[in-house]
């Protein structure tokens, strides 16, 4: 496996020529109480990437976007966003990002479209004359059209993080910092959100997803980098982090036999070789898998399934940030 | 590379601009919100009570007894302007400033919405800024609201006459009114220390209630102090001493020294506090 | 908004300790920059500086006088409650608006939070208007005697008001008054008060046997005007006993509308007839008032005299306080007298600003049991009541009265 760093080496390569979206360097925050929450990331996002900004909770995702956006100080360490340093560059580069940090939040005795009002009354970029259509628009957008009148604290979890979501788009953005957009979302809503990554990814802008929720995100996204710990264990191309698991091969036969069967992979130089469960499996290594068939079959075992199984994310994730269900801290 | 197809929005509008609108919005945010509006109504309606019990006890042995101004009401309703005024500022006023002026920033950064607003972006100066003149404008009209509505209830249970001045001269109406109209100015300009109080107190917690309760504490701990002669060397310099200074414009000749050296002392308050403020807002973390 | 963030934290941290000290130094400036030349002025000695006062024309003035008073009494400052009165003037500090046409008008107010005791002197006649019971007294002159006063007047005499507030005139005219007793008078460093220059007496009593350590008179270098007194007390050698003077001070005639007062609609009016005392009498106690066998006895001299009053009936001045008045120059010495009044003070009426004022409780408050009496104990002054109805009066110390009572 490539680590961080190495990975970051190489996307910087590839982005000179347009440049990051988001580009970090030693970002670190220790907060008062001493605690480290974010340690020296080196964050690199592509332009026109779907960066899935991956970690268990509390693995310092939030504090990272937090910094980003100049909300939180970084004790040590510079951030970029689209070319222009963070916080001192906000006012020219923030109106050009949207963002959801850690969940939406209004004002909850205004309606939906009144709470849009008021962000947008507050950009100073902002055309007034084009307010009511641009508001119509992102809320049309959202789904939320129906219950734009309504007070926000009427509205429910999913409904909410709608209108989070029709903030950051209030406006046409170049970098989209999503933390966490599916939460309390239902399926149908979770679906959408990824069209939405999608399409807004498609017209050209930068899009950071954040989730503690592998599976939500993996089919959208370009990029990956996992969080653990405060620390940015790995990033760069999906792919290229998805292949830094191993290819396992999986034998399905009797109970009986699969101690032969294990014997048998172990004679064809898979080191690994294990039963698990009901299948033997091994990494499958330079090993062709025909081979494996075929020398099952001839020692007279009864194949009853052949599995090659390619890394997922998941293992990926699992491997890197450990099984374990307790917050790390 | 724009997510949407239309047209990038308008080119960035001049400082003042983008501050009169985000002021437009703030104030339509204070004066909109329901507490805000009942506590208004609260206010305006103790000029109300007073010349009620007034009129119903103007016959009565008890006529006449009780804080300054409240005898000469029943006699020139002008003077329940003065009544009302003396009978909230120890306390309601400082209230309903508190709860404003500590919700200010407090409130937003419990609501989340704090961290929203500055990455619009709204530069976090402005944005104090635009905090502290909109909770100055409640306090104003809640000083507006008493003596509006302590007018009006006075003219109509009373009638109104001819001013008596503390001094025992009596001055026309008109001039009157004009002294009326400087001693609501008066308190209005005496309440700006206690905004900027609570604002920066504000600044220092993401609960409301607790900022609302802190900047209460400290009107009611001036008041206090200030009946304790032994601190009669700081008292010139507590924020609630030169309330009642109000008063001057009641005198024979309105000394402007008297007024100014009130007025000093609250923009001492509003200079020290109000950067106090500033150094804790543009240098605190957003983690709400 | 790139201001703020071209700062670092640590030095917007510095903003406020910067903006706190400018507030300190704008608060602390004002009293030390209008000083004025007060050393270049050319010396004058102690004779020449009384004389000075005493030929120097009456010009017309006005401004704020404070008057603070330190007598260690117990705290009886009621103005919160009842408005501003005379009786303010016992302990704290207290300001008074003075207009004067340096004739026979003047104009003086004593200042409460949301109330105002006024004193308005127009020729003949007087007013006195408390603000806190909208009430006035409407002093004149006994028309019998208007053709005397009118004589009177030229030299400068005035018809006696009740409820007077104090102006660094009369209390340098009580001191001059004393310089002429067994005193050492000098003069002082040149002084600045109210952002005049000034020159300043200074009286000394030639005896240890009284409670006035000296008494400090500032006087304006150019108009002779006393600007400022202090009594010092033997007990406090830090700040004065008592101390009355001009803040703010112009010698510009005021307006004389300020001299016209009239009672305001709906004020209760109480008119009084002054007659004016019979040529000689000004300074004769006078017994009437004290219960009807009062004595008046004198003893000692100077600083040390002390009044000593027989059969008098504490109970029924402190009861009936519409009879029971202290006539002025009783206790022979007229700053003891003029304390004295203002402790016991209840004018032919009721004390203004203080109708309710449990004067029982209040008498109790200020003394304390001795043996044999009550005792009053002040910086400047000490009063024995004694249980067998004598009252001894004087700026002398306490030991002094209770070994004269015996
Ligand atoms: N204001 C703060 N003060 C102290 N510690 C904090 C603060 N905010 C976050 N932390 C700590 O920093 C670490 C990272 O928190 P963060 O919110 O960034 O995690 P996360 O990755 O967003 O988690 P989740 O998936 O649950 O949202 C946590 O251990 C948290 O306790
Ligand atoms: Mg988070």
């Amino acid at each position: 496996m490539s680590g961080a760093e190495g990975d970051a080496g190489d996307a910087e390569g590839a982005g000179d020529a347009e440049g990051a979206a988001v580009r970090t360097r030693g970002l670190t925050k220790r907060f008062r109480s001493g605690q480290v929450g974010v340690d020296g990331v080196d964050l690199l996002v592509p332009r026109g990437a779907v960066y899935g900004f991956l970690g268990p909770n509390g693995s310092g995702k939030t504090t990272t976007i937090r910094m980003l956006l100049g909300l939180v100080s970084p004790t040590a360490g510079s951030v970029e966003l689209l070319g222009t340093a963070m916080p001192g560059g906000g006012a020219e580069v923030l109106p050009r990002v949207g963002a959801l940090v850690e969940g939406p939040a209004f004002h909850p005795y205004l309606s939906g479209e009144a709470n849009l009002r008021r962000l947008d009354a507050a950009d100073p970029t902002s055309a007034p004359g084009s307010r009511t259509r641009r508001i119509g628009a992102a809320l049309e957008r959202v789904g939320l059209t129906a219950a734009a009148g309504k007070r926000y604290r009427q509205y429910s979890l999913g409904m909410k993080q709608r209108l989070g979501l029709a903030a950051a788009l209030l406006r046409p953005r170049d970098l989209l910092l999503l933390d966490e957009p599916t939460n309390g979302l239902d399926p149908q809503g979770t679906r959408e959100v990824r069209a939405l990554v999608r399409e807004v990814a498609d017209a050209g802008a930068t899009v950071l997803v954040s989730s503690h929720l592998l599976s939500e995100i993996e089919q959208v996204c370009s990029h990956v980098g996992i969080m653990s710990r405060g620390t940015l264990l790995a990033q760069g191309p999906r792919e290229e982090i998805a292949d830094e698991g191993t290819t396992e091969v999986r034998v399905m036969t009797r109970p009986d036999q699969r101690a032969h069967a294990v014997r048998v992979l172990s004679g064809l130089g898979l080191d690994g070789a294990r039963a698990d469960g009901e299948v033997v499996a091994a990494p499958l290594g330079s090993v062709a898998v025909e081979k494996v068939a075929q020398a099952v079959v001839g020692d007279g075992i009864d194949l009853l399934g052949l599995e090659v199984r390619r890394p997922t994310l998941e293992d990926v994730f699992v491997r890197l940030t450990g099984e374990g269900f307790d917050v790390a801290r | 590379m724009s997510l949407v197809d239309s047209p990038p929005a308008g080119p960035p509008v001049s400082s003042a601009r983008a501050t009169a609108r985000l002021l437009g919005s703030e104030l339509r945010l204070v004066f909109g919100r329901v507490r805000n509006i009942v506590l208004l109504v609260g206010l305006a309606a103790v000029p109300l009570l007073i010349g009620t019990v007034l009129f119903v006890t103007q016959d009565t042995p008890v006529a006449g007894q009780g804080p300054p101004f409240l005898d000469r009401v029943t006699g020139n309703g002008v003077f329940l302007v003065f009544a009302a005024l003396v009978s909230c500022l120890p306390f309601l006023l400082p209230l309903c400033v508190s709860i404003v002026s500590g919700d200010a920033v407090a409130g937003e950064a419990s609501a989340g919405t704090l961290r929203y607003l500055l990455v619009v972006p709204v530069p976090r100066t402005r944005l104090l800024l635009v905090k502290a003149v909109a909770a100055l404008a409640y306090a104003a009209a809640a000083v507006t609201a008493i003596a509006g509505v302590g007018l009006v209830a006075g003219a109509a249970f009373f009638g109104v006459g001819d001013v008596v001045l503390l001094s025992g001269d009596t001055i026309p109406l008109a001039e009157g009114m004009l002294r009326t109209l400087g001693v609501v100015g008066y308190v209005v300009a005496s309440l700006t220390g206690l905004v900027a109080v609570g604002l920066f107190l504000s600044t220092l917690t993401e609960v409301p209630v607790a900022a609302m309760a802190a900047t209460v504490v400290v009107a009611i701990v001036s008041g206090v102090l200030d009946a304790l002669p032994q601190l009669s060397a700081i008292h010139p310099a507590l924020l609630t001493h030169h309330w009642l200074d109000f008063g001057e414009f009641l005198r024979l000749e309105v000394d402007a020294s008297t007024l100014f050296a009130g007025l000093a002392v609250q923009a001492a308050w509003v200079a020290v506090f109000g950067a106090l403020a500033w150094s804790r807002f543009t240098t605190a973390d957003v983690s709400s | 908004m790139d201001t703020t963030r071209s700062l670092s934290p640590r030095a917007r941290w510095a903003v406020p300790a910067v903006v706190a000290g400018a507030v300190a130094a704008a608060f602390a400036v004002p009293a030390t920059m209008g000083a004025v030349a007060s050393d270049e002025l050319p010396a004058v000695t102690a004779d020449e500086l009384v004389e000075r006062l005493a030929v120097a024309e009456k010009v017309p003035v006005s401004g704020t006088v404070v008057y603070t008073a330190r007598l260690g009494l117990p705290d009886v400052t009621v103005s919160e409650i009842q408005g501003a009165g005379p009786l303010d003037l016992l302990g704290g500090s207290s300001t008074v608006r003075v207009w004067s046409d340096g004739e026979d008008s003047s104009r003086a107010a004593l200042l409460g939070e949301v109330s105002e005791y006024s004193v308005v002197r127009d020729g003949p006649e007087a007013w006195t208007y408390s603000s806190a019971d909208d009430e006035a007294v409407h002093y004149v002159v006994d028309p019998a005697d208007l053709e005397r006063y009118e004589a009177l007047a030229q030299e400068g005499a005035e018809p006696p008001v009740d409820g007077d507030v104090p102006t660094p005139s009369e209390a340098a005219g009580l001191a001059l008054a004393y310089a002429r007793t067994t005193t050492d008078v000098t003069t002082t460093e040149p002084v600045e008060v109210a952002g005049r220059a000034a020159y300043q007496l200074e009286m000394r009593p030639q005896t240890d046997g009284t409670l006035v350590d000296r008494v400090l008179v500032a006087v304006d270098a150019e108009t002779s005007v006393p600007l400022r007194t202090q009594v010092w007390s033997v007990q406090d050698a830090e700040s004065p006993a008592i101390e009355v003077g001009f803040t703010d001070v112009s010698f510009d005639a005021p307006d004389l509308s300020v001299f016209d007062f009239s009672a305001p609609a709906g004020a209760d009016v109480r008119e009084v007839e002054v007659p004016l005392p019979e040529p000689g009498t000004l300074e004769q106690p006078s017994s009437d008032a004290l219960g009807k066998d009062a004595g008046v006895a004198v003893s000692g001299t100077g600083w040390e005299t002390v009044v000593e009053l027989s059969d008098v009936d504490v109970d029924e001045i402190l009861g009936a306080t519409s009879e029971g008045r202290l006539p002025e120059g009783s206790t022979g010495s007229s700053g003891a007298d003029d304390l004295f009044e203002e402790l016991t003070e209840s004018e032919d009426g009721e004390l203004p600003g203080l109708p309710e004022l449990d004067t029982q409780a209040l008498y109790e408050q200020l003394t304390t049991e001795v043996d044999g009496g009550r005792l009053l104990t002040s910086a400047l002054l000490s009063v024995l009541v004694t249980d067998d109805g004598r009252v001894l009066a004087g700026a002398v110390p306490p030991a002094t009265l209770e070994e004269l009572a015996g």
